[in-house]
């Protein structure tokens, strides 16, 4: 039994003589959902590469599903929106079914065909972003926040125990950040998906997550339980004054409720 | 009229058009994935160096396609090993080793003497030259490459869309690069004897480069570069037949003109879209998305 899904053990990185992460330590335990906040240039994109094994440790370690990230080799049990992902070359020919299916492929099916329930999950990625309609449009065509959908389809569509988004709202309009904060309480409560997503929308992480990492060279993490109040931790990474206003009537913010997808009509 | 049936009796002229086909669909399969990868360049340095191969095997005299065949492999794996280990950038890598290829090749027809008519249909390509003997290589290696590339299409489609995802997703892929940068020499080695070394990139670039112009998505960018591939191979084939043109040359010159085409039909296209009303979609819930000015698209 595997208990943290993700471990950071005391890590530094240093990129160019600067130290962009400074013995930074988090625990993901399988379910969790870790929003991490912090101020740009603030380190938070430079985690996301330290945990995904695209930049060098200076010192500490990495366990990803209790295997050292040096030894790891089940990438395909994680889900990735990068950053900038919808800069992707404009002339590129490929529709977003095309796009989507590419996120099917893993080690273990390198040069094997789709099957049939590979495609049935691209069709379904397809349907839990609103993508139906313009499914065989070039991707060029689309706008950003289509674009972005794209990705989070493509993610999805390999169904990976732990997905890691970085900025996955930049470049939606409210709607769609609405229909993307159901969707990852879907996968939440009824995929047992475990996510870690970077945002800069603070309201929506902290109705979202579960854990709060606020990044700035160094991580502080917290639960989230009711009553929370993160003010402290922004200011102290931000220098900001923040000052949040829950609405309680609303229900709490730590438990969201399960939702129906089918009621949902996102693009049907 | 041209006399197609009376074409085909000549012996030689069978084997320039198989081999044209396999140069063509080799080429064109390769050669989108080239230049969505900005490698359009790599194409070049790998010619250059089976050149210097050529000029080896005939100094030697070697069978100059095994010569040529081995260097340019050689100077894949360099190519892949100085880029890859970050010691200079890869259109650097390229370059020295297209200045080698060039140099070998130079320095060696100036010792040989006796051999440049035959280096000369090396370098742009002649229908008269090609051999049972080559036919076998040239369908041996088509055969190889198109093999993996229909095998790992999906891989090597993610590898060309975004590399870091295509590490996540398990695709080893320095072994994918040069496995790629090896299928790249496969084709060069095909082509030479038709095309000629100086003019093979080209055949790598037009037909993907056409195909860009019209089609939305990547299966259909591979279809419609085969097609271009080959119409552009054998109309090139037949006019260097009948004007006695060297091959390569005439190819490319056909491939550039249906480049344009292709270039101006897209540009109507387009000024006959703008003229109509901007096209809405309705992206989810009830909310109306208006699609972004195509006019954003960079030609290719």
């Amino acid at each position: 039994m595997i208990e943290s899904i993700v471990e950071v053990k005391d890590v530094t990185v240093r990129i160019n003589n600067l130290t962009v992460l400074d013995k930074v330590s988090v625990e993901v335990q399988p379910g969790d959902v870790l929003g991490i906040v912090g101020p740009n240039g603030g380190g938070k994109t430079t985690f996301l590469n330290a945990v995904l094994g695209n930049v060098p440790l200076e010192s500490g370690e990495i366990k990803l599903f209790g295997t050292n990230l040096k030894r790891f080799k089940d990438f395909h049990l994680i889900g990735y929106v990068a950053q900038n992902a919808i800069q992707f070359d404009p002339i590129f020919p490929a529709t977003v079914r095309e796009i989507v299916s590419l996120g099917c492929i893993n080690r273990a099916r390198l040069g094997r065909p789709m099957n049939r329930s590979q495609r049935s999950e691209v069709e379904k990625a397809i349907d839990l972003v609103g993508l139906r309609n313009v499914a065989d449009r070039k991707i060029s065509d689309l706008s950003g926040g289509q674009k972005q959908r794209i990705f989070i389809a493509k993610a999805l569509v390999r169904k990976p125990k732990l997905l890691i988004m970085d900025e996955a709202t930049a470049g939606l309009d409210a709607c769609m950040q609405d229909h993307f904060h159901n969707l990852l309480r879907y996968l939440r409560t009824e995929q047992g998906i475990t996510v870690m997503t970077v945002s800069h929308d603070l309201s929506g992480v902290i109705c979202q997550a579960n854990k709060l990492a606020v990044v700035n060279r160094q991580l502080h993490y917290v639960p989230i339980t009711p009553g929370f109040d993160p003010s402290q931790m922004l200011r102290d990474a931000y220098g900001e004054h923040f000052t949040f206003i829950f609405h309680h009537d609303h229900g709490s913010c730590a438990a969201p409720a399960p939702i129906n997808l089918d009621a949902d009509d996102g693009g049907r | 009229m041209v006399d197609l049936g009376g074409l085909f009796a000549y012996e030689f002229f069978q084997r320039a058009f198989l081999a044209g086909v396999c140069s063509a669909l080799l080429c064109s399969v390769l050669g989108v994935f080239i230049v969505l990868k900005r490698a359009s360049l790599i194409g070049e340095g790998i010619a250059h160096l089976a050149f210097g191969g050529i000029a080896i095997g005939l100094v030697l005299a070697v069978y100059p396609l095994y010569t040529a065949l081995i260097l340019a492999l050689i100077g894949t794996l360099i190519i892949s090993m100085l880029s890859r280990s970050r010691i200079v950038y890869s259109e650097t890598a390229i370059g020295l080793m297209f200045s080698a290829g060039l140099a070998i090749g130079a320095v060696l027809a100036t010792m040989g003497g006796g051999f440049s008519v035959d280096l000369y249909s090396y370098l742009f390509g002649s229908i008269l030259t090609v051999s049972s003997q080559d036919l076998v290589i040239i369908i041996a290696l088509t055969a190889v490459a198109l093999v993996f590339v229909s095998i790992f299409y999906k891989e090597l489609v993610l590898m060309t869309f975004d590399e870091r995802s295509a590490r996540l997703s398990g695709v080893p892929v320095v072994v994918f690069e040069i496995a790629f940068n090896v299928l790249v020499a496969f084709a060069v080695v095909v082509s030479i004897k038709i095309v000629g070394a100086l003019l093979v990139s080209a055949l790598l670039i037009i037909p993907a480069a056409s195909a860009m112009q019209f089609s939305r998505s990547f299966k259909g960018t591979t279809l419609s570069a085969i097609i271009v591939g080959l119409c552009t191979v054998m109309v090139g084939m037949l006019l260097s037949f009948y004007y006695d043109l060297a091959t390569g040359g005439a190819i490319v010159i056909v491939g550039l003109v249906v480049f344009a085409l292709c270039v101006g039909v897209r540009k109507l296209f387009k000024l006959g879209k703008k003229q109509m009303a901007p096209d809405t979609i309705c992206a989810h819930g009830m909310q109306e998305v208006r699609f972004e000015e195509p006019s954003k698209e960079k030609g290719a």
